[in-house]
């Protein structure tokens, strides 16, 4: 029925595919371990910045950077990774400045006050030299006290910020070395910049650096660096990857249709006509072995189309997300209201795929809980948003789903694999709300 | 009988004009896309059109569209899909369709129950329907998913019945394929009309009706 090279090509398909499934299962437990280290560095980055209060000292040694935004956009730009413009931030980072900002700790206290005090104590001072009538400008050297307590923090703060151990120590011992040299050095311009006796100082610290620097392998300064480099590389190869296998998915969908199935139909076809030939009086089991290829045929061709609806659905290939989900939102039993005028356009596959396999579980899970006939409502919004497909469903049902339930975990790892995010809300009464967003190009 | 054909495959656009030649059905007009086949249905005037769905250049759904503008044009075209896989929504806006002209979609491996196929374009290129047991099933599944319709009131045996309707047979047909007496069949259809509330009219009508019952929550 089909030529022998045709039988090959979905052979060798589906072994490209296989390879390029395992080539893909091996980066994601590369990137699994790399976002173990990622998010050991969040952390202390974090911690630090709990230690530290909402912003460094000013005035820190080559200008420590502002650490005043959130956290997690911040890191999450570090490490090459586009920020979530929309779904509130991990709770440890979100809930943590909102905290900070509701309760400063002690030590974010005493340093809003030193500030405060410094900004007096100096304001004190100029007032006092200007109604002694002027003469040397001495509150330079009580502005000078305060930068030396505030920079000894900032430069302890950067010298803490990275994660592994030995370029921990040699950043903490670089810091702590430019903060001497510039205090040295500020005191030898206060003092009026005549011979320039810091200079042996200056040697020997620069000389103990060295030392240190010579004795740290190499390999660990830039750790942060390779990381982010890492990251970023696997996110573009990932994508990469995907992008191929849909693609891959969806022309083997388009030959099955228009190769295997067509042929088996036109097998069918003539096997019909062949028996209409041999009319009424034919031999009865010429008769019954036509209808047993015909059978035959229309399993294979039945079994095909299964096969073909789980690549994906024939109204998603055909017209796209919005016209499936509105399909698959009339068809369900509950009422379902679908707004998608923020999606006007048709999306990557893949992303297309993973919000209908989203609004669609979460439609099945809907109508599982909420109790068919109790007039239970649906709310289906899709929305483009810059470089985000924005997909929720949010029921008025008993709430209360567990998030980490085989079907949510499995909708999860679909979105997560492009990047995306999935959070699923609801306590016990108040409905639950499916939120996914997807990167979808802009 | 007066037919146009579309479908991109050859082998199959071939395979079911032979059968229809051999059946004593004129086909008028063949064409493998669509803009073709709305310039063969303008110029012929055919009483029935068959379709496939995916059609070049991007094969998604032109077949649908195609037929559905055929039918805007000629307001009596039967219009016959014939699809490789089952999709309700096609279905419903074809059987939304303005005009006067039958309407039916069926798997194509059909075309292999050679009377059966026939049976089919006889029905549409008449006016009537015929929807593939599998939509039907599909439909059926979808409204007893649905939960407090009153399709849900049928007993199994009247929703069987209600199916073999949709399909397009007559009670007769019915009744052979049920393997049951032809007054056992206008029980149970009238046992429908009265659980789905339908008004004794013309009895044609009201099949209608009972058969968009189905349909309709489907969009």
């Amino acid at each position: 029925m089909t030529e022998p090279g045709e039988a090959q090509q979905p052979a060798s398909e589906s072994a490209k595919l296989a390879d390029e499934s395992a080539k893909l299962a091996d980066e994601s437990a590369k990137l699994a371990d790399e976002s173990v280290t990622d998010r050991a560095i969040r952390r202390a980055e974090e911690l630090l910045r709990r230690l530290h209060g909402a912003a460094p000292p000013p005035g820190g040694p080559a200008g420590a950077p502002p650490a005043s935004a959130p956290d997690a956009p911040e890191a999450s730009r570090r490490h090459g990774l586009p920020p979530l413009p929309h779904l509130p931030p991990p709770p440890s980072s979100g809930e943590l400045i909102g905290a900070l900002r509701a309760a400063p700790s002690m030590l974010d206290q005493k340093i809003i006050l030193l500030r405060f005090l410094a900004v007096v104590v100096l304001g004190a001072c100029v007032l006092v030299w200007g109604a002694d009538g002027g003469g040397e400008f001495w509150p330079i050297w009580v502005l000078f006290g305060f930068a030396c307590a505030f920079g000894f923090d900032a430069a302890i703060a950067r010298g803490l910020d990275e994660p592994d151990q030995p370029a921990k120590a040699f950043a903490l011992h670089l810091w702590l070395t430019v903060f001497t040299a510039a205090v040295l050095i500020a005191v030898w311009v206060l003092a009026g910049a005549g011979a320039f006796w810091p200079s042996w100082p200056l040697f020997w610290l620069g000389l103990v650096l060295l030392g240190h620097a010579l004795l740290t392998p190499s390999e660990v300064f830039g750790r942060k660096e390779q990381l982010a480099a890492r990251v970023d590389e696997l996110t573009r190869t990932r994508s990469g990857v995907l992008d191929v296998q849909a693609a891959e998915l969806r022309r083997i969908e388009r030959d099955l249709h228009d190769g295997a199935q067509a042929r088996l139909v036109a097998l069918s076809m003539q096997l019909g006509r062949a028996e209409q030939r041999l009319g009424d009086d034919a031999d009865a089991d010429t008769i019954a072995l036509i209808k047993g290829a015909q059978e035959e045929a229309r399993q294979a061709i039945a079994e095909l189309r299964d096969l073909s609806r789980g690549i994906a659905p024939p109204l998603l290939v055909d017209r796209g997300l919005v016209a499936a989900v509105e399909a698959q939102a009339q068809r369900s039993p509950l009422e379902v209201h679908v707004d998608a005028a923020g999606v006007d356009r048709r999306l990557p596959t893949v992303v297309e795929s993973a919000a209908y396999f989203v609004a669609s579980e979460a439609l099945t899970n809907a109508a599982k809980h909420a109790g068919a006939g109790a007039g239970a409502a649906v709310r289906i919004t899709m929305a483009i948003d810059g470089p985000w497909l924005r997909l929720t469903v949010a029921d008025d049902g008993p709430g209360g789903a567990d998030p980490e339930g085989s079907g949510l975990a499995g909708l999860r790892g679909r979105v997560e694999a492009l990047d995306g995010r999935l959070a699923v809300m609801g306590a016990a009464g108040s409905g639950t709300t499916v939120v996914a967003e997807l990167p979808c190009g802009s | 009988m007066r037919v146009v054909i579309v479908e991109d495959h050859a082998l199959l656009r071939e395979g079911i004009v032979a059968l229809l030649r051999e059946n004593d059905i004129e086909v008028v007009g063949q064409a493998a896309d669509a803009e073709e086949f709305l310039r063969v249905v303008t110029a012929h005037e055919p009483e029935l059109a068959i379709c496939d769905v995916r059609l070049p250049p991007s094969f998604t759904d032109e077949g649908i569209r195609a037929a559905l503008e055929a039918r805007k044009r000629l307001p009596a075209l039967g219009l016959l899909v014939l699809s490789q896989y089952v999709e309700p929504v096609y279905t419903s806006e074809l059987l939304a369709a303005e005009g006067t002209g039958g309407v039916g979609y069926l798997l194509k491996e059909r075309v292999g129950d050679v009377r059966g196929f026939l049976d089919a374009v006889q029905r549409v290129a008449g006016g009537g329907t015929a929807l593939d047991r599998e939509v039907v099933a599909e439909l059926v599944r979808d409204r007893s998913a649905a939960g407090g319709s009153t399709i849900d009131e049928l007993t199994p045996r009247e929703r069987e019945v209600l199916a073999l309707m949709a399909e397009g047979r007559t009670n007769a047909a019915i009744a052979e394929a049920m393997v049951v007496t032809h007054g056992a069949v206008e029980k149970h259809i009238s046992q429908i009309f009265t659980k789905l509330d339908l008004p004794a009219t013309a009895g044609d009508h009201r099949r209608v009706l009972a058969v968009l019952e189905y349909l309709r929550a489907t969009g």
